[in-house]
């Protein structure tokens, strides 16, 4: 062992070649299918299945591909032409594993939500009225009754070479009669016009947690790569300016876990073999409203702006108060009044903010940093600048306390996002003009991997999303929230005691399907759900 | 105060939240709760108790600041020492905690709740093990799930009420509880005399009101006061929850509630501010969730029903059907949570957001210097209010 390694650096090996690679690695792909099946005939699925098992995209590949991608895109100073790579990866529903498998074996899966299913728990999650006469009918795929058994994810950086891969995949004539069906299928891919954004115009997925643990030992290397010296003892531990490290059990079960109390590592919970290096994939397809978000925005920040309390605001800012950032990334808490690009391009900084203290000045590791950082930003505790409401607050409060307990309790409730937009843009009207609907769907699927549906995914949304009490007072979550009542709010404060609240009788995101999964070690596809 | 200035798209007003003062002319009772309704003398003691709690919390952070070169107390009485600048937004000052205790919670991932461990039965004579400032009772009739007591009043408002109006409480008791609860069962000694507050409609009978040592009013406001002590180690100043908690020692680390309402308070101090407690002081459920709730496929969420106080003041609540309903043999086990019957309370308790009401001024004027040392806030008790009262300040003082 390197005597040079401090406790906080001890860490696990990954079993690479087990985990699927969207779950730790993330595939980071322009185009990404995604295929819901009905499994019927028993042998015909299980010879399906093991047909599809040799394409599954594996850690140790997905995380080498990523590796090469960045060093070129670093050498070339843009994203690398022709070097392209289409992965694969699976998961199952309790209904799948339990069609494969057993009831019981599909029970050994030790999540609540995912043995229920996503339409059980729609209800709580604020999908849909409790004791509402429809349901989850009204869904594109995964309403009650229509559950699929399989999701299989297809991703490329080419979407001709995706469209070819998921044709290939997809049940048909080479397979045995009653191989899967096809219960649902569609195409997600990122914006041409905005690259990385979502369709209200956001940049998605800037923050994520970086995952603790080893790819290889000797020489040592890490999942998340370094570039911060440990903290002062105590203090939470950073892979990279803004991404706190947190122990792979969170994300992969078999694998040490958060303390909730320190960070430090617990030890997992006994677990059937067949469950080690799988991870929980919960699968929502969110429709987005982007005439609606505009038209709210523009009509509130109007008002807000005839007050004394907010007399310079605009729609765009507005959009970034409710939201946490501009449209760019670059985090309100570093750019008060309107956005700044260069942060939202600045990794050492788009990321970097706390909310109850100040941030402090990262000390880089030698060979990493730039020569001329930005100054630590301003915390904001009271929420004067980023509201207890915004978006990004709702869901990761960082260092403010929760209603679940401080900052090593919410580093428990950290999920990894995958999410994709499908759908065409929308088009902006010249001469700032509003947009109006164009009747085409658009939103996000969005996906996401944890070890707990319930303590994770599921508590972001219905504890903190939906509530104007949690994780603090002061609203919903005007973005995703959904509190099952005519009107949303947000209230607005000001530091000399006056605030403003903020309302909407519309809902912006719309849940239209979507389902708990388990996404399998790659041996345990082969070995086990794919034999009797 | 809620003002509408103007109509949002598509046609929902922005309303504007006028600043407040928070000064008061007397303490009212927890919840603004009607108990001594046309009983000034009862008012005027409690107002004079919570004063003096008030005041020892005061007093003690003063002492303890003066001992450690810590500049001037930022905890203050609103009744007494009311301010003149306004306040920041409620909301900006609101400390919100789970209800359900979080040594009972899950710990690693699959894991779940230890809800039996949370709501086990409990003698007469011994405390509930809920100490987050919420504390329930499972009424059970064979086997099956009746009703579920939900309480956050604090023990002590409970033994002022005992000195000062005993046929109150047997009321509450018969109201809430019972109508077979008698005098006696309350006052072993006679009326108004040793109010046994752990007496077997309180613990293993029902819940009428808080039991946990910590669970007390007294607690909340020495709590609130020893946290705007500004503490610093080895250079620095502690702003992180937990290193503040151990360090100060104002509550149990181990809780959703302490850590969080020391953290937010002591973040308030640390920006210069004034703090206090709004009145009237108490510790509150501000809301519950229901959603999933369902009994045969219809919401169950409004069988929560607050029966004391209101949200976000909320005194006492019950989660129970109605009696249409239970005539015809439902209960409580059948309302099912996510498709599968309700089997604890604590499922409920979990979904019930607890808070206080914090007030902190605008202004950033007082700027304290962190004490370097470590320790709890010793107790300096100032002189005795009125007399009538001196009875129950000797019972909260625990």
């Amino acid at each position: 062992m390197n005597a040079e390694k401090t406790s906080d650096e001890q860490e696990v090996l990954l079993e690479s070649d087990e985990i699927q690679g969207n779950i730790l690695a993330g595939f980071n792909k322009d185009h990404q299918t995604l295929i819901a099946l009905g499994i019927g005939d028993l042998p015909a699925a299980r010879a399906w299945l093991t047909r599809v098992a040799p394409h599954i995209s594996s850690l140790s590949e997905v995380a080498q591909f990523n590796g090469l991608f960045k060093a070129r895109r670093r050498r070339l100073g843009h994203d690398p032409v022709g070097l392209i790579a289409t992965w694969v990866n699976i998961a199952f529903s309790y209904d799948g594993v339990a069609k494969l498998k057993s009831a019981a074996i599909a029970g050994q899966v030790p999540d609540d939500a995912f043995k229920d299913g996503l339409p059980k728990r729609a209800a709580s999650l604020g999908d849909v009225p409790t004791g509402g006469a429809t349901g989850t009918a009204g869904w594109v795929m995964g309403g009650e009754g229509r559950v699929p058994d399989i999701l299989l994810i297809v991703a490329s950086d080419d979407s001709s070479e995706m469209a070819l891969l998921a044709d290939q995949l997809t049940p048909g004539t080479g397979d045995l009669g009653g191989a899967p069906v096809v219960l649902w299928k569609e195409v997600g891919d990122t914006r041409s016009d905005l690259p990385g954004h979502e369709h209200f115009g956001f940049k998605d997925g800037v923050s994520q947690p970086a995952v603790r643990g080893l790819l290889s030992k000797s020489p040592d290397v890490y999942l998340a790569v370094r570039e911060l010296l440990p903290p002062a003892a105590g203090a939470i531990s950073f892979a990279t300016p803004g991404s706190p490290l947190v122990w792979p059990g969170e994300f992969v079960f078999g694998y040490p876990s958060n303390n909730d109390s320190d960070g430090t590592a617990v030890a997992p919970a006994p677990l059937p073999s067949w469950v080690r290096n799988g991870s929980l994939l919960v699968f929502r397809r969110l429709q987005q409203d982007v005439a609606g978000f505009a038209g709210f925005l523009r009509a509130s920040a109007a008002a807000l702006a005839s007050t004394s309390d907010f007399p310079n605001m605009t729609p765009e800012r507005l959009g970034a108060t409710l939201v946490g950032r501009w449209p760019s990334g670059t985090p309100i808490l570093r750019a008060e009044i309107k956005d700044d690009p260069d942060i939202a391009k600045d990794p050492q900084s788009v990321n970097d903010f706390l909310y109850a203290n100040d941030s402090v000045a990262p000390r880089f590791k030698e060979g990493y940093g730039t020569a001329k950082p930005l100054p630590p930003a301003k915390g904001d505790p009271n929420g004067f600048v980023c509201p207890h409401a915004a978006h990004i607050r709702k869901v990761n409060p960082r260092d403010q306390d929760s209603d679940k307990g401080d900052q090593f309790d919410t580093l428990t409730r950290r999920i990894l996002r995958r999410g994709i937009p499908f759908g065409p843009p929308l088009p902006a009207p010249p001469g700032g003009q509003l947009p109006a609907d164009d009747g085409v769907e658009r939103g996000l699927h969005f996906l996401c991997y944890q070890t707990s549906i319930v303590q994770q995914f599921e508590l972001l949304q219905t504890d903190w999303a939906n509530s104007t009490a949690n994780p603090k007072a002061g609203g919903h979550d005007l973005i995703i929230g959904q509190p099952g009542t005519p009107i949303r709010e947000v209230e607005l404060a000001t530091s000399v005691g006056n605030s403003q609240i903020v309302q909407t009788n519309r809902t912006f995101v719309m849940m239209t399907g979507g389902g708990y999964f388990f996404s399998p070690s790659i041996s345990s596809l082969q070995n086990f759900l794919a034999v009797p | 105060m809620k003002v509408c200035l103007g109509f949002a798209f598509p046609g929902l007003p922005i309303q504007r939240m006028e600043r407040e003062v928070a000064t008061y002319t007397e303490f009212n009772a927890p919840g603004n709760n009607t108990d001594f309704a046309g009983q000034p003398n009862v008012a005027k003691d409690w107002n004079d108790q919570m004063s003096y709690i008030f005041g020892t919390s005061t007093t003690s952070v003063s002492a303890y600041l003066s001992k450690h070169g810590g500049g001037t107390c930022q905890f203050y009485n609103p009744v007494t020492q009311g301010r003149a600048e306004p306040d920041l937004p409620a909301s900006v000052t609101d400390i919100p905690w789970n209800g359900f205790p979080k040594k009972f919670d899950s710990k690693t991932p699959g894991q779940a709740p230890n809800y039996v461990g949370a709501e086990g039965p409990v003698a007469a004579g011994t405390n509930r093990n809920q100490d987050e400032y919420l504390e329930w009772f499972v009424v059970q009739k064979a086997g099956k799930i009746v009703s579920v007591q939900f309480t956050c009043e604090a023990y002590d408002y409970f033994q002022f009420l005992a000195s000062e109006l005993p046929a109150k409480v047997l009321e509450l008791y018969q109201t809430y509880i019972s109508p077979q609860v008698t005098m006696a069962d309350l006052f072993p000694n006679g009326a108004g005399t040793d109010y046994d507050y752990l007496n077997k409609w309180n613990t293993e009978l029902g819940a009428m009101h808080l039991t946990h040592p910590a669970n007390n009013l007294f607690a909340e406001v020495f709590l609130a006061a020893s946290a705007t002590v500004r503490r610093s180690q080895h250079g620095a100043e502690i702003t992180q929850t937990i290193p503040l908690i151990k360090c100060s020692q104002y509550g149990d680390a181990g809780r959703n509630s302490d850590p969080a309402i020391g953290a937010a308070v002591n973040g308030l101090a640390r920006d210069g501010r004034y703090v206090t407690i709004a009145d009237p002081v108490g510790l509150y459920m501000s809301g519950f969730n229901g959603a999933g709730l369902t009994l045969n496929g219809n919401d169950a969420s409004g069988f929560f029903k607050v029966v004391r106080g209101a949200f976000p003041m909320a005194l006492r609540a019950i989660y129970e059907l109605t009696p249409e309903l239970q005539a015809q043999g439902l209960t409580v086990s059948d309302v099912q949570l996510n498709g599968k019957p309700l089997s604890y309370g604590g499922q409920l308790a979990e979904r019930i957001t607890m808070h206080i009401a914090g007030r902190a001024t605008v202004s950033q004027n007082l700027h304290n210097t962190p004490i370097t040392t470590c320790g709890s806030v010793p107790q300096v008790k100032p002189p005795q209010p009125a007399e009538s009262s001196a009875k129950a300040l000797l019972l909260s003082s625990r």
